[in-house]
């Protein structure tokens, strides 16, 4: 898995051309079958690992849940990367969307439909219109303003939902409402899939969950590989000359936030089909901060980084805080990740995944 | 109770409130507008200024906590909130001072974003420091036997407000006043106001600006320290105060206008009045008024109330 700029179309050209004519634009290109593939193959792998595999299960402790869990956080951590590492920009309310799709797709599930795809679907429309709105209106100052606005933004929709909407959110209690049917009317999320696949991924949510990673994965890939990615590098490079270049600059940032709202409405309404219940906390600002942990644990500027960041996380959160391996430990949890998240934006600001490529590199001798 | 008393208890609840955000806000401000860093790690100095001030003021039994488990749940120095108010913030100074010299210089020429991570992430440990040694659980932090019924001056008997909150409005103006006439009349104020104008032309004449800086940030830290000696009393004490008092107290200096000591005052009073006017009228709006201010504010004048368009970035 590699998430380098790929020489155009050089491996599967020819294998892919018939294809090309047929769909177009939407053919893979370069490196974009071997990245899919190989996430798609190590999601799959992921949760026999992380919660059945004999000894390595035992050792990890860990399970299925949370399992499903990491995947939908890291969903979120990918479109919030899209945001801080490759356009530049520091926003300190992306709780806003992630908690209004999943009150969006809760509220649906209760009132329209329970099926997990238009869950997934109105919680994501949801939280697109919200980015569209807020970044338009964040995107008028830079730099800590912005981080201090996109923070105050998200803080008024946490104080809406806990008392003038209290009557749609249930209030300080969250909402309880939600009614989540089954998967295409066939397939219940909680039980599990035949034979193999039941072995390999557990539940049809974590199916689902993982089906929707990988589309996601490809969708930044895509996005991140094209022209249009690019030019979020060139303004987080340097702004003034992507200015000059002749680029609308405003724009390019008020769609990179779209992009990142829309992650986190995917991620956030996923949460809500994973969790039956919707916490007045994911409006809170520290789930903002908590997915900027993630973020900058994993590695910004990467494909991959944020998702494993957003593995680490929830795993120290979940099992180091629950005493595995060390009892003494348990209590101290968040302060050790504190800890560790300052450490490494002070000396690897490039974070875990930058940490793995370097090794990598040591040892390929620099070669990709 | 009369209309007008009603009415001035109102606005004196609101000044009070908003005084604790002034004292946050003309920290932060100072600390913005002249070393350009961006502290997210501001609710933090608050939460040991809360912290050290309850230690020294009372004696407290602590609940649970890693302190309380190593026997040591009885703690507190108890010398009363004057020493109090006069020790503490020269801790959060001492405090401060180690942060610019430790954490400010490493990251002055890093991005904005760097720094804002960098602040958050100790704000995080700070935080957390203090739950590990002192518990969750809320830790009573009484106002003062002097100062809990309203203060016996004729007319003001009549109007429900302790008299804790008089001294936190007089503390505040105090003290924005000091670092006012600091920053505008002194030598001091004037290396430092050169050098947030051009800071190379200033180094040039032979100033160092390291050591106005430090103290801007130690001074801003200070004020930090004495919002949560005064602050304390007026809610519960735990561990998290900090991280809520930081966004309204940044919203605070944005919508006066960053560097403006007189927007900060400003901001910090709008906000005050605003909260406690609709915590009287519409109380489920309280919270969510004060973000459509400021989002108001920031839309019709991006450089805040007060602030200058030229200097903003």
């Amino acid at each position: 898995m590699s998430d380098e700029p790929a020489a155009a179309g050089e491996t599967d050209a020819d294998a892919g051309n018939s294809v090309a004519d047929m769909i177009g634009v939407w053919a893979p290109r370069g490196n974009e079958v071997r990245v899919v593939a190989g996430t798609a193959v190590v999601i799959a792998l992921f949760p026999f690992v992380f919660s059945r595999m004999p000894v390595v299960s035992d050792l990890l402790q860990g399970y299925q849940s949370l399992a499903t869990l990491i995947l939908i956080w890291g969903i979120f951590a990918l479109g919030f990367d899209l945001l801080l590492g490759y356009t530049g920009l520091l926003s300190f309310g992306h709780a806003a969307f992630w908690g209004g799709a999943a009150y969006t797709a809760g509220v649906f599930s209760q009132q329209v439909s329970g099926s997990p795809v238009l869950m997934v679907l109105a919680g994501t429309a949801f939280a697109v219109l919200l980015a569209w709105a807020l970044g338009f209106l964040s995107l008028r100052r830079g730099g800590i303003y912005f981080a201090i606005l996109t923070l105050a933004f998200a803080q008024m929709l946490f104080y809406m939902s806990s008392s003038p909407l209290a009557f749609i959110t249930g209030g300080e209690n969250g909402f309880t409402g939600v009614e989540t049917a089954e998967l295409f009317g066939m397939f219940g999320l909680e039980s599990e899939l035949p034979s193999v696949l039941g072995l390999l991924l557990g539940t049809w949510l974590y199916a689902f969950v993982a089906i929707i990673t990988v589309l996601c994965v490809a969708l930044a890939y895509r996005i991140l590989q094209s022209p249009y990615g690019m030019v979020f590098r060139a303004i987080r490079e340097n702004e003034q000359r992507a200015e000059f270049v002749g680029l609308n600059v405003w724009r390019y940032r008020l769609m990179s936030f779209i992009l990142s709202g829309l992650f986190a409405g995917i991620a956030g309404s996923l949460f809500t089909i994973h969790g039956s219940y919707v916490p007045l906390a994911s409006f809170y600002w520290t789930t903002s901060g908590e997915v900027v942990i993630m973020t900058v644990l994993g590695g910004t500027g990467s494909l991959f980084g944020p998702m494993v960041g957003a593995g680490v996380y929830l795993y120290v959160e979940n099992i180091v805080s629950g005493g595995h391996p060390f009892d003494f430990i348990a209590p101290f949890w968040h302060l050790i990740l504190g800890l560790v998240f300052v450490v490494t934006i002070w000396v690897f600001p490039r974070g875990i995944w930058g940490f793995v490529r370097d090794v990598r590199d040591m040892v390929t001798g620099g070669e990709d | 109770m009369s209309f007008h008393i009603e009415a001035i208890t109102v606005l004196l609840n609101g000044l009070q409130q908003g005084a604790i955000y002034v004292l946050l806000a003309v920290g932060l401000s100072i600390i913005l507008g002249t070393l350009k860093f961006v502290n997210f790690a501001h609710g933090a100095l608050y939460l040991i200024g809360t912290y050290s001030g309850l230690l020294l003021a009372l004696e407290i039994n602590l609940t649970s906590g890693q302190l309380q488990e190593w026997g040591y749940g009885q703690l507190g120095l108890g010398l009363g909130y004057i020493p109090a108010l006069i020790i503490v913030p020269f801790v959060v100074f001492v405090v401060g001072l180690a942060m610019e010299r430790w954490v400010v210089e490493p990251f002055k020429d890093r991005p904005d974003t760097d720094q804002i991570l960098v602040t958050f992430g100790l704000a995080i440990i700070v935080q957390e420091l203090f739950r590990a040694f002192f518990g969750s659980s809320s830790l009573p932090f009484s106002q003062p036997a002097w100062a809990q019924g309203p203060p016996q001056v004729p007319f003001l008997t009549a109007i429900p407000i302790s008299s804790w909150r008089y001294y936190v409005i007089g503390i505040t103006a105090v003290l924005v006043l000091i670092v006012y006439l600091l920053v505008e009349y002194t030598d001091f104020g004037l290396i430092v106001r050169a050098g947030t104008r051009d800071p190379e032309m200033v180094e040039l004449l032979g100033i160092r600006l390291s050591r106005p800086y430090i103290v801007v940030f130690g001074i801003g830290a200070a004020l930090a320290g004495v919002a949560g000696v005064v602050g304390g009393p007026l809610n519960p004490v735990n561990p998290t105060i900090g991280n809520e008092i930081l966004v309204p107290a940044f919203l605070t200096v944005v919508i006066g206008g960053v560097g403006s000591i007189a927007g900060a005052v400003l901001g910090g009073v709008l906000f005050g009045l605003t909260q406690a006017i609709l915590v009287a009228t519409y109380s489920a709006w309280a919270q969510v008024g004060l973000y459509a201010i400021a989002a108001v504010v920031l839309l019709v004048r991006p450089q805040g109330l007060l602030g200058e368009a030229e200097v903003a970035p």
